[in-house]
């Protein structure tokens, strides 16, 4: 027993070791070394959906149309729930819920008003940053365990209140969403990347990719900029934070509606593709999945979090030919991890001090034991 | 007067945590609230930093009523807090909490970063590690020191000498001493109430969310009310009931008229 111990904890070492390493190269690599990693990643992003690749990586499904679902949306929403969670330390267990919110503006406005789809990326963004703040505003004075009740609350509402909502299409929900409009003619290979239709998926993957290329700047800007380093203060001492001199209520909200726009956008682009959406793709059990893929990636570092909900949304593919067994697999894998890697695949440094510490926003996950200090009236955080 | 608590009351739910305090604190001055564990000490400051809503009285600081203010703004008022505990950023470095303690003000901070650095030589050599790996007493420093980069006109402090060893306590409150002399008000909670009492000009002695004793700090340590509570003299809180002829031949004891 003993042993095994300090075996797993040597792996783990010589892991984190290694990550260090490869870190501290990235951070003293001069600019133009960063700038052709990036352009590479996003080079290799539009070379996925190749077939060679597709027979390794899926072989029982079309490896195009996972690379766009579950796989890139839930890169995406895993983005977008790491604002939350990761930087402003918020725990979020409703987020499926601005992931609907933009599906039902893409599809309603999309039906009924007859919106071109860019319009409505641009009114599903402002309707979801709205949904974040009618959300944080009366919840946000709340912590830990008790905001992640009432933000699962608000997952369950939005989608019992859709399919209770006959005008919206009820249980049956909405069908002949429009696509994006199309650009015929132009080809790259053999694939016509602004024509979306029915059958191809890979301009909508596409699309999906440069949407994210545009998050990630935008985030990573947030992340170095004042805002960044509020929300950080915010996960690791909100009271400190408040005593600094940080308005901890509006960045908080701030937070949540950076994270539900993010999930709105990435709503308004799945139905634009799917045709037709209803109330139960918006299962509780999503939002359970894009916070496993924050956590298990390791939450507050981007690259971490998009491994880690590439993982989460690949997995169960790929081991699609053992049918009933995936899901074993999936929670063995996923125990393995929390096992070796409890603070996620690549986690920040602060992170991992945070962690160690046992303090710091989600380094408990929001299973702070409330004493009596830690609720009530909140008059200051206004 | 720079500080000004008028009977204010303070409620967990339906649970008065507070139930009238009232202090007052001078320009220049060192005052300690003393008392036991949930006496409220606490509270009190957490309610002038602007963490906990008040019910009823008023704060009062600099000639503005700041009851209603949130605690950000007070901040940029002039109120630092070191706050209870490990109150520090445990994943930034000591610099970056260092320069969170200044997030309120713009421009150059240069000479209050070398003025905490040169205060508390600790943090210099501990500049780029994780402020959470430090040790309590190391934390605590970097509180103190984080508060005063926001220039406070008053420095709040919640039991600095919370889980440290004598040896660090005692050089912990010289250096608050010297932040006093340099023109820092100093408002004390502290449990270790001989220590507070040599150190403060004045103090007030909490007891249930009441303030059941004020005096100047010096008189209250021959108190032996106080000392049979707080200072050793007696089994802690409920000492003076089991020992009645404690406080009835108080004419036995010359007055402290010292102070």
């Amino acid at each position: 027993m003993n042993d095994k111990q300090t075996s797993v904890a040597g792996f783990r070492r010589r892991l984190g070791h290694a990550g260090d390493v490869m870190h501290d190269r990235w951070q003293q690599a001069p600019g133009w070394q960063r700038w052709i990693v990036y352009l590479l990643l996003i080079v290799a992003a539009l070379l996925l959906p190749s077939e060679t690749i597709g027979s390794f990586m899926s072989p029982d499904t079309d490896w195009a149309t996972i690379l766009f679902f579950p796989i890139g949306t839930y890169v995406l929403l895993a983005i977008g729930l790491n604002v939350v969670v990761g930087q402003a330390g918020l725990l979020d267990l409703g987020f499926v819920a601005f992931y609907a919110v933009g599906g039902y503006a893409m599809a309603l406005l999309g039906t009924r008003m007859g919106w071109n789809f860019w319009v409505i990326m641009v009114a599903g963004i402002a309707i979801c940053a709205l949904a974040g703040v009618t959300l944080g505003a009366p919840t946000l004075r709340l912590r830990g365990d008790y905001l992640a009740i009432v933000t699962l609350g608000f997952g369950e509402i939005i989608r019992i209140t859709a399919r209770n909502t006959d005008e919206i299409g009820g249980p049956n929900g909405i069908r002949g969403i429009p696509h994006p409009p199309s650009f015929e003619g132009i080809t790259i290979g053999d694939v016509e990347i602004f024509k979306y239709g029915v059958l191809d998926p890979r301009p909508y993957y596409y699309l999906l990719v440069a949407l994210a290329v545009v998050v990630i700047i935008l985030v990573k800007r947030w992340e170095k900029s004042r805002v960044g380093r509020s929300w950080a203060a915010i996960r690791e001492d909100e009271d400190a934070a408040e005593v600094m001199g940080v308005p901890t209520f509006r960045f908080k909200m701030l937070a949540f509606a950076i994270g539900a726009s993010i999930g709105g956008a990435m709503g308004v682009l799945w139905a634009a593709k799917s045709i037709s959406i209803n109330p139960n793709d918006f299962q509780f059990l999503l939002s359970a999945t894009i916070l496993a893929a924050v956590v298990m990636g390791g939450a507050g570092n981007l690259p971490g979090v998009m491994l880690g909900a590439f993982i989460v949304a690949w997995l169960p593919e790929r081991f699609r030919g053992l049918q009933e067994y995936r899901m074993l697999i999936f929670g063995a894998v996923l125990v393995a991890l929390m096992i070796f890697r409890p603070e996620g695949l690549l986690p920040s440094r602060q992170r991992k001090a945070e962690l160690k510490e046992g303090s710091g926003g989600m380094g408990t996950l929001g299973a702070e034991v409330p004493g009596p200090e830690s609720h009530g009236e909140e008059v200051a955080s206004k | 007067m720079l500080l000004e608590i008028k009977d204010i009351h303070v409620h967990y739910g339906k649970i008065a945590a507070l139930k009238g305090i009232s202090v007052e604190v001078n320009q220049g001055e060192i005052v300690t609230l003393i008392g036991a564990n949930g006496a409220g000490k606490t509270t009190t400051l957490k309610t002038i930093s602007g963490l906990r809503g008040l019910t009823s009285g008023s704060i009062v600081f600099d000639g503005q009523d700041i009851s209603k203010m949130p605690g950000h703004k007070r901040v940029m008022a002039g109120l630092g807090q070191a706050p209870e505990g490990r109150g520090i950023f445990p994943g930034m470095t000591v610099h970056d909490n260092l320069l969170m303690g200044a997030y309120t003000r713009s421009g150059d901070f240069g000479a209050e970063l070398a003025e905490a650095y040169e205060l508390f030589p600790r943090l210099a050599e501990r500049r780029n590690q994780a402020a959470g790996t430090m040790s309590g007493g190391e934390q605590q420093m970097l509180a103190i020191g984080r508060a005063l980069m926001a220039k406070p006109k008053v420095l709040l402090l919640d039991e600095p000498s919370m889980g440290l060893a004598p040896l660090l306590v005692q050089q912990i409150f010289d250096i608050i001493e010297e932040i006093n002399r340099r023109g820092v008000t100093v408002l004390l909670v502290e449990q270790n109430a001989q220590q507070a009492l040599k150190l403060a000009h004045r103090a007030y002695v909490l007891e249930t969310g009441r303030v059941v004793k004020s005096a100047p700090a010096a008189q209250l340590l021959d108190d032996p009310d106080v000392q049979a509570a707080y200072l050793g003299g007696g089994l802690g809180h409920d000492a003076p009931a089991e020992e009645p002829a404690a406080d009835a031949p108080p004419a036995d004891r010359p007055p402290a008229d010292e102070a």
